[in-house]
């Protein structure tokens, strides 16, 4: 037995079940060194146990510190263009780019979710599971403390939790804990620990404590839900110096910040306010700002070949999605829904109206960017003989005319007119409805919203970092969001079970079983996944993106 | 003239209260819940009813209005649902925001339409004439995103030479704010001054032909004199009137100007008020325009009297 296996075993011995389950997979050779790398953080494996593990595979070191940025100078104001807050700042109920752009640089996370779904220790030193994954124990980093000195304990983790879980706090979370974290389910075992107990095991728990889900900022015990009055406390590395919720806010660096060898390198963040993204990319061009927060990809096509601004570029699971009503109208029959589907020239798509800026979909919500996403279930494409026999087998050979609702908002009309063109080539001729947010949601409930009744529609969903509640309010029978009324026995088992799973090869192995029903089934239409687009000149560096889609600025710089 | 003030500000009361019901009704129709809208359609349902319920969202509509009217009369403007804060002072900060653009657009078109519209009545039929009726005309329909997007890109971004938006930094000076509003201030000179000139012209024209003066230049007066105190005075009122009307558009109707140029004045307020479903401050904005609006066609129908004696506010004959 080699040496690096000998370690490798004593390793084992101190590892959870779960932890064991990701060792074998890998050292059997079912992940990949990046899925690993991805899958380890979530259970907890640190870097170094990880990188024995990577060793013995022979698989390289661990290092995941990017690379030194040299020319980047010590102060200086960055300032950003960011949309205009359209809420109160409160990290518990905001969920607005401006208002959580207001709190990222001031709050810190546990965990930190890094752009390819990896997951890194922040506020938390190390994380882990029971056996099923049912309950989670987090152990926090010592002398962290609050911008006026207060030190940062158990006991503001789990009110933070127990606050954002509180269903009748109005917390914007409450969709993201909905059965799995309730009030009261958070503890402070002792100065240093938190546990989670859980309504039921969740494999992906830790992406939800991450800065992936924006809302979990840690916020002192004594927060009373006035973050502007309170003068936005947070244990981060920038302090508000003035905010006005009309024109923009400036931030100044925490001289007091706990980890005094990791300072923000910059001086102040000055943040304008933008109704719009086209006046705020005329800012950046006019050199009155060197960022923008997010724009989308038919207003960057200004600057995305300009070799003097980078466009900072991030896959998400985000995406517009096509739901064809499974129960009743044109799309009973799942031959004319798959017809559909085949119709749709995806690749074109993703070249054509997202410059490239996209990742396909194949009709499900698992995005490439999900780690447990069956990377096997083969990809659907344009398939014009296929769409029309099947057509013809569902006893509409002759084509049919009925009408697509769509949210009028950013690229979604274009890409409904792209979707309108394929399906005239097999017969279907849609009738494109162009309806405002407001009118599209109406109530957002059945019965009195287009969204939820229209026999097909296109709608806008946002990232999400694990597919848990895409599957849960989308596709399953009593699913809050399910447009495309479906109601498949079979299909709520693998959901259940995929929620369940803890083990990274049966969650993959679900994943592959509902990805494979979803394509036979087709309520829904997933053609591409967007990548969220931020741009700075070429003088800033050191800004950390997310795939839902905040930059993190904590860190940023400017070159000489 | 204390009765013809009296009607006036009597209609203008009644005027304001269909205004606020229609408003408020508007609001009430427009699709989506003010909540969801808020927190987004994919909020949990536990946390929308929260928010409607601390917003007062569910009580009766009816007693939502008056509540919000008694306020208002007692200079209470209530609390935005939006931004969760008093409407007082969004709205002064808007309105001087706005008033600011007004008047640097007023001070530059006003005597630039009204000196083009004289010129071009006095050389009536010429290429003068021609150039600035047919310019004016071709400025006025170039809807103002085209122009304003044109002036960003040619003096913001290519020479560099003014600031892309109009907010100028807090704290600075007179001068700086006048530059800054520079920009956005060429579409709307650009709106406004065929309109302006094109109405100072013809009444011009009408006055250039009449008896008296004929009669004033026959007797000798120097072409000046005429120009100043017969065809001036005489030609400027309806122009006053139309500088009134637009008033109301350079206060409220900004929205495209304000967008482009990330001004934070009273339009984008309202449009902002109005997509969110905000009924105090949507109320209280639409509320104070009215109240401006119908102040200055007041103040246009007074000067309009100085200008013109025939006219007698509140005679009966």
């Amino acid at each position: 037995m080699s040496l690096n296996r000998r370690r490798l075993e004593s390793m084992r011995s101190q590892s959870s079940n779960l932890e064991n389950a990701v060792i074998d997979e890998m050292l059997n050779g079912g992940l990949s060194r990046r899925d690993f790398l991805r899958i380890g953080s979530v259970v907890g494996l640190s870097i170094p146990a990880m990188g024995a593990v990577l060793t013995a595979c022979g698989s390289g070191s661990t290092s995941t510190k990017p690379s030194a940025t040299a020319a980047a100078q010590q102060g200086g104001t960055l300032r950003v263009g960011i949309s205009a807050p359209t809420s109160p700042i409160d990290p518990v109920t905001a969920g607005n780019q401006g208002s959580i752009a207001m709190f990222l640089p001031i709050g810190e996370y546990l965990l930190q979710a890094k752009p390819d779904l990896s997951i890194e220790p922040a506020l938390a030193e190390s994380w882990s599971p029971n056996d099923d994954g049912s309950v989670w124990t987090v152990k926090l980093r010592k002398g962290v403390t609050f911008q006026d000195g207060s030190p940062m304990t158990a006991k503001d983790v789990a009110a933070t939790f127990d606050r954002l879980a509180d269903p009748n706090g109005g917390s914007i979370a409450l969709s993201v804990f909905k059965g799995i974290l309730n009030k009261g389910g958070t503890t402070a075992t002792d100065d240093q620990t938190v546990t989670f107990q859980l309504e039921a095991p969740v494999g992906n728990f830790p992406y939800l404590i991450s800065s992936d889900n924006y809302s979990a900022v840690i916020l002192p015990a004594d927060y009373n839900g006035e973050y502007e009055k309170s003068g936005f406390p947070g244990t981060g590395r920038w302090k508000m110096d003035s905010y006005d919720a009309n024109r923009g806010a400036t931030f100044v660096r925490n001289e007091k910040y706990w980890d005094s060898s990791s300072m923000a390198p910059l001086d102040s963040i000055q943040f304008s306010f933008f109704a719009d993204e086209q006046p705020a990319l005329l800012a950046l061009q006019g050199g009155q700002i060197d960022v923008v927060n997010q724009i989308s990809v038919q207003n960057a096509r200004a600057v995305l070949d300009n070799p003097a601004y980078n466009i900072i570029s991030t896959p998400s699971a985000a995406a517009r999605v096509l739901h064809l009503r499974t129960d009743e109208g044109p799309w009973k029959d799942k031959r004319v829904r798959q017809a559909f589907a085949l119709s749709v020239d995806r690749s074109s798509i993703v070249e054509g109206l997202m410059l490239g800026r996209a990742d396909l979909g194949n009709d499900s919500p698992f995005a490439p960017i999900f780690p447990s996403t069956d990377t096997s279930v083969p990809q659907r494409a344009k398939d014009l003989a296929q769409a029309k026999q099947l057509l013809s087998d569902a006893g509409v050979g002759g084509g049919f005319k009925t009408t697509l609702n769509v949210i009028n908002q950013l690229e979604i009309p274009s890409y409904a007119v792209l979707i309108q063109n394929g399906a005239k080539e097999v017969g279907i001729n849609l009738d494109v409805i162009l309806q405002d947010p407001g009118t599209y949601y109406g109530s957002a409930q059945f019965g009195s919203s287009p969204w939820l009744d229209s026999t097909a529609g296109i709608t806008d969903y946002g990232h999400r970092s694990v597919p848990n509640v895409y599957l849960t309010a989308q596709l399953a029978s009593q699913g809050v969001w399910n447009s495309a009324h479906i109601k498949d026995p079979k299909l709520d088992g693998l959901i259940s079970d995929y929620i369940a799973a803890v083990e990274p090869a049966t969650q993959t192995k679900t994943a592959g079983a509902i990805q494979t029903l979803l394509l036979e089934e087709t309520p829904l239409i997933y053609s591409y996944f967007f990548n969220f687009l931020a741009v700075s000149t070429d003088k800033v560096v050191g800004i950390v993106p997310n795939a839902s889609g905040q930059l993190f600025l904590s860190l940023a710089a400017l070159t000489a | 003239m204390a009765r013809f003030l009296l009607t006036r500000l009597g209609l203008a009361l009644i005027t304001l209260f269909l205004l606020s019901v229609l408003v408020f009704a508007a609001a009430e129709i427009f699709p989506g819940d003010v909540a969801s809208k808020i927190l987004g359609p994919t909020a949990d349902a536990r946390a929308i009813a929260a928010l409607n319920t601390e917003l007062g969202l569910d009580t009766p509509a009816l007693s939502r209005y008056l509540h919000f009217i008694g306020g208002f009369f007692r200079g209470d403007l209530g609390v935005s649902y939006t931004y969760r804060t008093p409407v007082g002072p969004l709205l002064l900060d808007a309105i001087l925001n706005s008033l600011k653009l007004a008047a640097v657009a007023l001070l530059i078109v006003v005597p630039l339409a009204i000196g083009g519209g004289i010129v071009a009545a006095l050389r009536q039929g010429t290429l003068v004439d021609r150039t600035i009726t047919s310019l004016g005309l071709a400025a006025m329909v170039v809807p103002e995103f085209v122009s304003g997007i044109v002036v960003l890109l040619v003096f913001a971004v290519w020479l560099n030479v003014l600031p892309v938006t109009a907010t100028a930094p807090p704290g600075s000076g007179l001068l700086t704010q006048v530059k800054y509003l520079i920009l956005p201030t060429i579409p709307l000179v650009f709106v406004l001054f065929g309109y302006i000139a094109r109405v100072t012209r013809a009444g011009a024209v009408e006055v250039l032909g009449s008896d008296y003066v004929r009669t004033a230049t026959l007797k000798g007066l120097p072409r000046r004199t005429v120009i100043r105190r017969h065809v001036l005075r005489n030609a400027l009122p309806p122009t006053v009137t139309v500088v009134a009307t637009q008033i109301g558009y350079l206060f409220g109707g900004l929205v495209v100007i304000e967008i482009l140029f990330n001004y934070r004045g009273i339009g984008l307020l309202i449009f902002n008020a109005a997509r969110g479903k905000d009924f105090p401050l949507l109320e209280s904005c639409v509320l104070v325009i009215g109240i401006l609006y119908l102040t200055v066609t007041l103040l246009a129908d007074l000067a309009y009297s100085l200008l013109n004696p025939r006219i007698r506010l509140g005679s009966t004959t």
